[in-house]
């Protein structure tokens, strides 16, 4: 038994704990950003579920984190008559159609770069599209989204406080990142996982490749669609920088630096990129130049990011323990 | 009754004609052998056999049914089961999971239970399932290894163990004792024989020719994508075209 075993439940519980403590601790400003973290963590781990369970680089995965907050943005901004869980609700199955129909035409041959220009040049596509919408207010988006009041019948929810509306995305990140880790834990993970190791082998175990990575672009496009969705009310304001190349890139950058081989490397990453954004803010151009030294650094010494690091220096110490054991018993 | 019937396999690679129009049937429960020098298309017409590629000519049936344009995964759920010349296991993953996914798809598959949905561990039916098959390859002790570490020799047990957890109809098997040690090499003409006794159809392609007079019903020499003969063992093996194409090298130790 090694040291992680106990290590990685305390390590959560920590996390959990920090995470719920934050509206008590730290000022507006940094709580906002903690929000936003959250919210980029589960935009950065749907993206990793692409690519670590089925070998897909998308380039233009802003698309759907867009088409979320486009989504919900629309029903505050318009007054539709719709409670906000509903609007959550649809917004993400918007993402999650958009996402299947996607990944009907994309996959069909496409994989590799042919994979990831596509999907850039879709992103795109459809950020030019909302640019020209009227209704999706062109250019500058949809600001001054008020913030919903949630009418449960015997209770109300008042997500207009900031602490409301920060728990709120609190239990949506829990409860997505616990969904999705018992989801690729399990047998539809280990198919998934040889399906991006091997995709020929595994189609010799009976395995439909194609729809298994369907299905993963699907899910992976709902929930950052979701993420898009809280994402939204919380900012108060939606643009098209949500859809945005620079979007798309954060899911990457954050996987890449907190360790793709990791199920929590995305989250790492996220947290980190707004930590350095935060620590960063008053130098223009710093927090680029600090990022862009950060991931340098990263892909140099440790290529499996934040969370491979601790990874191999688990392992290190745990051969040495082991070498030494045997020392012992000669 | 013959469950694989391929007719007239044209492919080519560019300008490389690789299979010369091969004609070939195999009957339940018949193990048969294809033999051939380097590069004759034994790999090729395997992977047009199991759909892994497609041929510019001819047909594939299996069990009577026209497979020729259905894709490798359809054939596989009907009962091919395949192994590789050179081992593919998935690397990244143990043994055991190796072995489990197989089981696992095979269940999904055939419409049975994989234990309870929300249950993310293999069901206890699988586990066990997964350990007696590593049992049966010689693999039992390491099941929580990455099979990415395993030597050449226990890929091939491992792949082989990952095939049979599919329940094949048909096992296809590329060389599968090249690479071997003697011993394993053995182990592995006796796990075959085994299979065979079950009335399990083999069919393989093998440099060993003791390991082919040791199973083959039938065998079929390649040479250039073209059938040179086609016959019992002891018959091809005094052919004179046989004898011709295996030249200097004697045909014991092709
Ligand atoms: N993907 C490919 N593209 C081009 N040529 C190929 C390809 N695959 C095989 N070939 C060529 O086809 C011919 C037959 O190859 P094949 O692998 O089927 O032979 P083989 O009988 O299995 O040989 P070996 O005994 O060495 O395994 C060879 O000349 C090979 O170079
Ligand atoms: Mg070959």
């Amino acid at each position: 038994m090694n040291g992680s075993s106990f290590m990685r439940p305390a390590v959560i519980l920590l996390f959990v704990a920090a995470l719920a403590a934050a509206p008590f601790a730290v000022n507006q400003g940094l709580l906002f950003l903690i929000g936003i973290a959250m919210l980029q963590a589960m935009f950065a781990l749907s993206w990793n579920l692409m690519f670590r369970y089925a070998g897909l680089a998308s380039f233009g995965h802003a698309m759907f984190y867009g088409i979320g907050g486009y989504a919900v943005a629309a029903i505050i901004f318009h007054g539709f008559p719709l409670p906000f869980l509903l609007a959550i609700l649809l917004s993400t199955a918007i993402g999650a159609v958009v996402a299947f129909v996607v990944a009907l035409i994309v996959l069909q041959r496409a994989a590799g770069i042919q994979l990831a220009v596509l999907t850039l040049a879709l992103s795109q596509l459809v950020l030019l599209f909302v640019s020209y919408t009227d209704f999706l207010g062109r250019d500058d988006g949809l600001s001054g989204l008020a913030r919903p009041v949630l009418d449960f019948g015997f209770f109300t929810l008042d997500l207009r406080s900031p602490t409301a509306f920060y728990y709120f995305i609190m239990v949506a990140f829990a409860l997505v990142t616990a969904g999705l880790l018992w989801f690729v834990s399990g047998r539809f993970g280990r198919v998934l996982l040889a399906v991006r190791i091997d995709s020929e082998r595994a189609a010799f175990l009976g395995v439909d490749v194609r729809r298994k990575r369907i299905f993963v672009f699907t899910l992976a496009g709902a929930i950052a669609s979701f993420a898009g969705a809280l994402a939204a009310p919380w900012a108060q304001i939606i643009s098209t920088d949500s859809m945005s190349w620079f979007n798309s890139a954060q899911p990457m950058l954050a996987t890449l630096l907190g360790g793709a081989g990791s199920y929590w490397g995305p989250v790492i990453g996220a947290f980190g990129l707004i930590l350095v954004n935060y620590f960063t803010r008053t130098f223009v151009g710093l927090s680029e130049f600090m990022v862009g030294g950060i991931l340098l650094f990263v892909v140099l010494l440790a290529p499996s990011g934040i969370a491979g690091f601790f990874e191999m220096l688990r392992r290190m110490r745990n051969r040495t323990r082991t070498a030494s054991a045997r020392e012992h018993n000669q | 009754m013959s469950v694989l019937v391929a007719k007239g396999i044209r492919k080519t690679y560019g300008s490389l004609e690789v299979l010369k129009g091969v004609d070939l049937s195999v009957g339940a429960g018949e193990t048969f052998a294809i033999i051939g020098p380097n590069g004759a298309g034994k790999t090729t017409l395997f992977k047009v056999l199991t759909g892994e590629v497609s041929a510019q000519g001819g047909s594939v049936s299996f069990d009577g049914k026209d497979v020729t344009r259905l894709p490798a995964f359809v054939r596989a759920r009907m009962g091919f089961g395949r192994t590789f010349q050179v081992a593919r296991v998935f690397g990244e993953l143990s043994i055991f999971t190796n072995v489990v996914l197989a089981i696992e798809a095979r269940k999904v598959n055939g419409g049975e239970s994989c234990g309870r949905w929300w249950d993310w561990r293999p069901s206890a039916d699988t586990s066990d399932e997964a350990r007696s098959l590593l049992e049966s390859v010689g693999l039992g002790r390491q099941g929580d290894e990455e099979a990415g570490l395993l030597s050449h020799g226990d890929k091939k047990r491992l792949e082989f163990a990952v095939t049979l957890a599919g329940k094949p109809r048909i096992l296809m098997l590329d060389e599968p004792t090249a690479g071997m040690s003697a011993a394993d090499r053995k182990s592995t003409t006796n796990l075959l024989r085994d299979l065979k006794a079950k009335g399990i159809t083999i069919i393989m392609t093998e440099h060993d020719m003791d390991v082919i007079f040791d199973l083959a019903d039938r065998l079929m020499v390649l040479n250039y994508g073209a059938v040179v003969s086609q016959g019992d063992p002891v018959t091809v093996r005094e052919d004179e075209m046989v004898k011709q194409v295996y030249l200097g090298k004697g045909v014991g130790h092709a």
